[in-house]
């Protein structure tokens, strides 16, 4: 909400809990590979506050995917504490961190976001009907949401006839939908044309600055790096630095 | 879960045509195999129906009355008195609609050319025309006229064998009551048309006639009844023989094993048809949604990642069979009623007759239209197939998001 009170944290310091999003301590998360084991995540210590708008960078294979999917509850850490929202996703059946993804994690991913036999405005519904929301309030809200990411008018498009940089819009705006407590974009503009990634990182500041919304980024991209307020480097498992910037 | 049902159908809906040639594939070998049931449990329904109804209306009737012995060597040593007492009270039955009393003996029917053994049966004719459709398929001449004619009613095609025609004489030797062989002369009088095993076994006069011939007296051979109520059948048979207990009493089921089994067993060869084509029908659901689920292991994932449940997951893929083979199994429905509906007139199967008269039926099939055994069987195999389906669908639904996600097709 105002940017001012976050700058006033130091990155990973004694934060009040309420305002920590995502708390991880000695994330550890190793893949088994046959007989070897590979470690992705080696005691990772960090702490995303409510409005970060922040950048998670470091060499292919330092483990950024592996680090946003664990705190996005698509799998279970090998060892460590991981709170978001004050839920330790440690407890939860993979039923419950089913439901914990829907309510409040939004995700967006490099490519292939979005349901292709849905169109723009029922793959953001599908999320509320998940949710259990009536049917006038989701086409309103998945309106208004297409709205606010540029795409008004393309409702009813399917991802096939959106470009690349539309598609990452709607899943933006899905991403959205749900007021979640954190939204987590793995490389969402890899995909995409210089000018295009461009305006999709100026969108996702737009909608941090006027809404709150928290994001963590995992990248490679420079200017989406330099639009960051807070940037994270992990190298082969561990986070190795940690800045806020100014805009 | 009705909510669950709206946000997924059309999604299942949407997702069954992304490949429309195999959808289609998939549709066609459900709805062949659905129509092949249908059809086939018509059939058999129909054979299983003009067999029992050739047993109930040619010559078996209902119920028989002979005297013991006589079904193992049906000749004039085992015949009965005309009925009287308790059993002539017995036939009064309410669920006896008529019964018609018969001399049934082995003889030899010359023609100037020919010789033949038949089956003669000494009928009343007014009693024989109300149990029996006989009397009524006369196509040359008329069927006897009473209990004295002195003609003799052939079928068509012993008329055939024995180079006779209408009009003509023809002689008729048995084994008379007392063990001379007797011998008389009638009139061919008429002709009638049954199927070939009835028109080459059976030969009438009439009942007098025939017992003056023999010299038995009023003796019978038979007692043939009526009972319309298959469901009294029993109450009667057993009120008869408690009235009668020195005759032997049976029902047609007893006197014609096989019309009775095919009846009683058509349910279950209906049921191993179905499994036989279900197990077809099962291999091609399986593996379209085997290959529609491994086509989508990146959207299941991504389903997932957005938080949607496994048992979602499982249930979408279900959907998706449910409505495929659903349509499927509607247009062999459809298929199968509009076909039935069109052959309920009759199929001709005489050029199959010799060997459906082996097996008991007429030339005539008659299929009919039976909703709820249409329903019934489409049910099943409705319900086996999403049962099936289920695998391919957990499949789906154990699908790693983490994996799935770095799986880009
Ligand atoms: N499913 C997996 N099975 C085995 N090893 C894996 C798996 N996923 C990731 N790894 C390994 O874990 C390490 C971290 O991978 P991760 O994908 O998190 O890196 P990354 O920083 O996202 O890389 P990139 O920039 O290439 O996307 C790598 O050594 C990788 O090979
Ligand atoms: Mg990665």
């Amino acid at each position: 909400m105002c940017p001012d009170t976050k700058e006033a944290t130091t990155p990973g310091a004694d934060a009040p809990e309420n305002d920590s999003i995502v708390v991880c301590r000695n994330l550890e998360k190793h893949y088994r590979q046959g007989a070897i084991q590979v470690p992705a995540l080696r005691g990772v210590d960090l702490e995303i506050h409510r409005g970060d708008f922040a950048t998670l960078a470091g060499p292919s294979g330092s483990g950024k995917t592996t680090l946003l999917n664990m705190i996005g509850g698509l799998d279970y850490p090998s060892a460590g504490e991981i709170i978001v929202d004050g839920q330790d996703l440690r407890a939860l059946t993979k039923s419950d961190l089913a439901e914990m993804r829907l309510r409040k994690i939004g995700f967006v991913f490099q490519a292939y976001n979005l349901i292709p036999v849905l169109t723009a405005a029922e793959n953001i519904e599908f999320i509320l009907r998940l949710q259990g929301v009536g049917s006038r309030e989701r086409h309103e809200r998945a309106r208004a949401a297409l709205a606010d990411v540029g795409l008004e008018g393309l409702e009813d498009r399917r991802p096939s006839h959106l470009s690349g940089g539309q598609q990452q819009r709607v899943a933006v705006a899905r991403a959205l939908i749900n007021r979640p407590a954190i939204v987590l974009a793995d490389e969402p503009t890899a995909n995409l044309d210089t000018q295009t990634a461009g305006g999709l990182i100026d969108l996702m500041a737009d909608l941090n600055a006027r809404h709150g919304t928290t994001f963590l980024m995992g990248t490679h991209d420079a200017r989406v790096i330099a639009r960051s307020r807070r940037h994270i480097e992990l190298t082969d498992g561990r986070i190795s630095g940690d800045e806020l910037r100014n805009t | 879960m009705i909510e669950t049902l709206r946000t997924l159908a059309p999604l299942a809906w949407r997702n069954i045509w992304r490949n429309p040639r195999r959808t289609i594939i998939t549709l066609i070998v459900v709805a062949m195999g659905i129509f092949s049931i249908l059809i086939f449990a018509a059939f058999l329904r129909a054979w299983a129906d003009s067999s029992r109804d050739r047993v109930l209306t040619l010559m078996t009737s209902s119920i028989q009355i002979h005297a013991r012995g006589f079904l193992d060597d049906p000749t004039v040593k085992h015949l009965f008195e005309q009925p009287s007492g308790p059993l002539a009270e017995a036939l009064d039955h309410p669920d006896i609609a008529h019964w018609a009393p018969r001399l049934l003996f082995p003889a030899i029917v010359q023609s100037e050319y020919r010789t033949l053994p038949v089956t003669l049966v000494g009928v009343d004719p007014a009693r024989e025309a109300t149990i029996s459709v006989i009397p009524a398929n006369v196509i040359q001449g008329s069927y006897l006229s009473g209990r004295q004619d002195v003609r003799i009613v052939l079928g068509d095609k012993n008329l055939a064998r024995l180079k006779t025609r209408l009009g003509k004489r023809v002689v008729v030797l048995a084994q008379a009551a007392d063990g001379t062989l007797a011998e008389r002369g009638f009139e061919v009088g008429g002709v009638f048309s049954g199927d070939s095993e009835i028109e080459g076994q059976f030969a009438f006069v009439a009942l007098d006639t025939a017992q003056d011939m023999l010299g038995t007296g009023n003796k019978l051979a038979e007692i043939a009844i009526q009972v319309p109520d298959p469901d009294k059948l029993p109450a009667v048979v057993q009120a008869l023989r408690k009235a009668a207990p020195d005759l032997d009493i049976r029902t047609w089921k007893e006197l014609s094993p096989m019309a009775a089994a095919v009846d009683q067993m058509m349910g279950l060869i209906v049921y191993v048809w179905l499994w036989v084509m279900f197990v077809l029908m099962a291999i091609g659901i399986v593996n379209t949604q085997l290959m529609a689920v491994f086509e989508r292991i990146h959207e299941f994932g991504l389903m997932q990642a957005l938080g949607m449940r496994p048992r979602m997951i499982v249930g979408i893929v279900a959907l998706e069979s449910g409505m495929l083979v659903g349509l499927g199994i509607l247009i062999g429905m459809g298929a199968a009623a509009f076909l039935i509906s069109a052959l309920s007139g009759g199929v001709d199967i005489s050029g199959f007759a010799e060997g459906a008269a082996m097996i008991g039926a007429g030339t005539m099939l008659y299929p009919e239209l039976d909703p709820p055994q249409i329903i019934q069987l489409s049910i099943v195999v409705w319900v086996l197939g999403v049962l099936v389906a289920l695998w391919p669908a957990r499949k789906a639904a154990k699908i790693s998001p983490v994996e799935a996600m770095t799986h880009v097709s």
